[in-house]
């Protein structure tokens, strides 16, 4: 910490940022009243508060160096530890969400191929390398990480992309290798976590120069559980039709649940929208103008299409009303105890979806399906997340012939637009909307 | 007088004869497999890389195209002529890939006999050795469970000093290479023997072999191999016709399961000590410098000019560290280039060109 480093934060965030951004919400809400869509109801009402809060996020990222220590983590990570010893936590997974959004993908993961990584290589990470290589961001400027936390319960390859990092920045690298549970976890897994996470906490509390305060911990670990209760109640609502959200909201609603867990304003945030929906179901007021036909998506959303994709769904009378991805953050809110921050941070971060087997999966499909009450299911076959995808041939086909749920899949890449084909995806999306018709 | 080449047995007549003998089969997938857990308990682990060559059109039908060719063959054979090949079936956590190809038997595909994962943790300190301990403990129990019987701790530790005896073997084997006077495609049938002699038969195998050890380094433009596997095995044979000899192995199948003796008394413990203390690679989620360094010092130590990396279309772990390996490695004066392959596939024409213009640069 320097004290140019905090005064250059607190005029830039705390002063001239938070009221910039405070008018920037002000507007986009005077703007949404002007909204119109053939197919589509008005965007949420917090949608500018939400675009308040990403932005913010990543404005205290882009002075945060020389004012506090900053980690870098999966998106799987524990946090709470973290958050309570004041770290700015940066996730560049979704920095990397965001450059597919803004469609700057081919050009950032581009840096990294000339570097000479492999276009095979999951897009996230091209894309993250590619950043941190050119220094070329949507945000404006990226942390220096001082330390990296990286949970294997979402993939290997995040492993594989941090220890380029750690190579790359010279820092620490916290391991939390979570084993895959292909039936159930066992005791000495759930050891094996509950050691890396302690020995994750002392390592963070050597580079934040403090101890980890058990209150703070515990605050801080209501607060997550608050958020992510919240966050499956706004995913519940889906199950009232109309759907007041879809899960094309929910990808960019999810946001604060990912990068800001453990804060009381992601918890304002979610009382909010939450709010927000139980008004629009009273209301009758669904995310489409006309839903005719309720879908579910599964794995993670295709980031440089999400509006086409939306668009597209919308003119069929097609909603997209929950998805697996989403419910991620929601479904494992039973496990966290506050009172046990330590021992529930290593059993929930064992049991994410992403570290459980191809059958779990199907079997959360078919639950969400029913809860929801859809007429089909999207598969999004991800080119750069194995994890994910392996597995949904039979999926599938288990939906089909034992659910009865007509299943469609579609190949695309989370974040690259190299590996997606708008011509064919259209054909198998107008082929899947008449089978759901049928 | 003519060096003395060993007679080895083939897969399927090593497999026959262990079977004649009243043994079992497990038929296990890459890549680091507690082999002395299987032996004490009776089974022989014969190892599973795809096979090479094999059409994959039944695993296909289940796996995308983005997962490597050595689990959609893999997963082909286990829905065919694998069915019931081996009397059980273990599938070490090496990748997402393996990772899902495990989730897919154990949940969908199931073959006609057991599936049993492994987690091979990516933690090489204390707590991995720990976890690793009680895993292999857990699938003692399974394989007890499965097999109706169990071995005594005297026979795990017989068995555990036998393997060690072979992966020395295989160490020396290594290290003599430009000391032993026989094409790369006869001296990796040898080293391929690891992955289906029992333990015993191949150390033999290759005491016998070290007796042909010249005293000059035999000729050839030395070649560093990194990858996988050596398939398509013609990928041999090239690189001879091109000159070149494979003088320093880094392949996952050969030179980086170069196991030291684990040291403590309890033997699950001391496998587990012993499989984590392999050479750094990233299917192990090694550190970067620590594969760089790793690299370099083999490729100095067998005086290599190239390297080639020799990868399976696909494979993230072999994918990852390729642009700081090879810098570290140039910045050495090697040359390097980066083949990608699919086993399933003949040796492809360009990969030949690759090969020579490598080896041609490097003269």
């Amino acid at each position: 910490m320097s004290w140019l480093g905090t005064a250059s934060y607190h005029l830039n965030v705390s002063l001239v940022g938070n009221a910039f951004l405070r008018w920037e919400r002000m507007r986009l809400q005077r703007k949404l009243a002007l909204w119109e869509h053939e197919h589509l109801n008005p965007p949420l009402g917090t949608s500018p508060r939400l675009k308040e809060l990403i932005s913010r996020h990543y404005l205290k990222g882009r002075y945060a160096d020389g004012h506090g220590p900053v980690a870098w983590v999966t998106s799987g990570a524990p946090v709470e530890f973290l958050v309570a010893l004041g770290f700015y936590v940066m996730y560049p997974e979704n920095h990397a969400a965001v450059c597919g959004i803004r469609r700057k993908v081919e050009e950032i993961a581009g840096a990294a191929e000339e570097a000479g990584y492999s276009q095979d290589l999951c897009s996230y990470a091209r894309t993250d390398i590619g950043a941190v290589l050119s220094g070329n961001t949507p945000v404006g400027r990226l942390p220096r990480p001082d330390i990296l936390v990286c949970c294997t319960n979402i993939c290997q390859t995040v492993l594989l992309w941090y220890r380029v990092l750690a190579h790359h920045f010279g820092c620490p690298l916290v391991l939390i290798d979570t084993p895959f549970i292909y039936d159930e976890a066992s005791d000495h897994a759930l050891a094996y976590v509950l050691r890396q996470v302690e020995a994750a906490v002392e390592v963070a509390e050597g580079i934040a120069g403090r101890s980890l305060s058990e209150r703070r911990l515990d605050e801080v670990t209501r607060l997550s559980l608050d958020a992510v209760e919240l966050w499956a109640e706004v995913m519940a609502t889906g199950q009232h039709s109309p759907a007041p959200i879809t899960a094309f909201d929910e990808f960019i609603h999810m946001a604060p649940i990912v990068e800001m867990r453990g804060e009381a304003y992601t918890v304002d945030y979610y009382a909010a929208l939450l709010a927000e929906l139980k008004q629009r179901q009273v209301d009758g007021v669904g995310a489409l103008k006309v839903e005719r036909k309720r879908v579910l998506w599964d794995n993670l959303p295709i980031w440089h299409r999400l509006r086409w994709l939306s668009d597209k769904l919308a003119e069929r009378g097609i909603a997209l009303v929950a998805s697996t991805y989403t419910n991620a953050w929601g479904e494992l809110a039973g496990l966290i105890d506050p009172d046990r921050p330590m021992e529930s941070a290593a059993r929930v971060h064992m049991h994410v979806i992403l570290n459980r087997g191809t059958g779990h999966k199907l079997a959360t499909i078919r639950q969400m399906a029913s809860d929801f009450q859809v007429d089909g299911v999207i598969l999004h076959s991800d080119r750069s997340c194995k994890p994910y995808s392996i597995g949904q041939i039979d999926q599938r086909e288990r939906l089909g012939t034992v659910a009865e749920l007509p299943a469609l899949l579609l190949e695309a890449d989370h974040s690259d637009p190299r590996s997606f084909s708008e011509e064919q995806v259209t054909n198998r999306l107008e082929a899947f909307a008449e089978v759901l018709e049928a | 007088m003519a060096p003395v080449y060993p007679v080895l047995p083939t897969r399927s007549d090593t497999l026959a004869a262990w079977r004649q003998g009243g043994g079992q089969v497990a038929a296990v997938f890459p890549v680091h497999v507690p082999r002395a857990l299987f032996r004490a308990f009776g089974l022989l682990p014969v190892e599973v890389w795809g096979p090479p060559g094999l059409s994959t059109k039944e695993g296909d039908s289940h796996l995308q195209a983005y997962a490597c060719s050595i689990v959609r063959s893999s997963l082909s054979w286990l829905l065919t002529a694998g069915q019931e090949a081996a009397d059980v079936y273990l599938v070490p956590h090496a990748c997402d890939s393996l990772q899902g190809l495990a989730s897919l038997l154990l949940d969908f595909l199931p073959p006609g006999r057991p599936v049993l994962p492994l987690y091979v943790p990516r933690d090489h300190g204390v707590a991995g050795v720990a976890f690793l301990a009680a895993e292999l403990g857990d699938l003692a129990d399974r394989l007890a469970a499965t097999l109706g019987r169990r071995p005594t701790e005297d026979a795990l530790h017989e068995a555990i000093a036998r393997e060690q005896a072979a992966d020395e073997a295989l160490a020396e084997l290594l290290g003599s290479r430009l000391h032993l006077p026989w094409s790369d495609t006869d001296f990796y049938r040898l080293v391929r023997g690891r992955e289906f002699l029992p333990a015993e038969d191949f150390t033999e195998f290759v005491r016998e072999a070290l007796t042909a050890r010249t005293e000059e380094p035999i000729e050839g433009r030395r070649l560093m191999l990194s990858g996988m596997v050596a398939e398509p095995a013609a990928l041999l044979q090239a690189i001879a016709d091109a000159g070149g000899v494979v003088a320093a192995d880094d392949l996952a199948s050969s030179g980086r399961r170069l196991y030291p003796p684990g040291r403590s008394e309890d033997p699950l413990e001391r496998l587990a000590e012993s499989l984590l203390g392999a050479a750094p690679g990233p299917t192990r989620g090694s550190e970067v410098q620590a594969r760089v360094d790793h690299l370099v010092a083999l490729a100095e130590r067998a005086g290599v000019a190239a390297v080639l990396f020799w990868v399976v279309k696909f494979c993230e772990p072999d994918l990852f560290y390729l642009p700081q390996v090879r810098q570290a490695l140039e910045d050495r004066g090697l040359h390097t280039a980066v083949v990608e392959v699919d086993i399933s596939d003949p040796l492809p024409a360009q990969a030949i060109t690759r090969l020579e213009a490598l080896l041609e640069i490097a003269s």
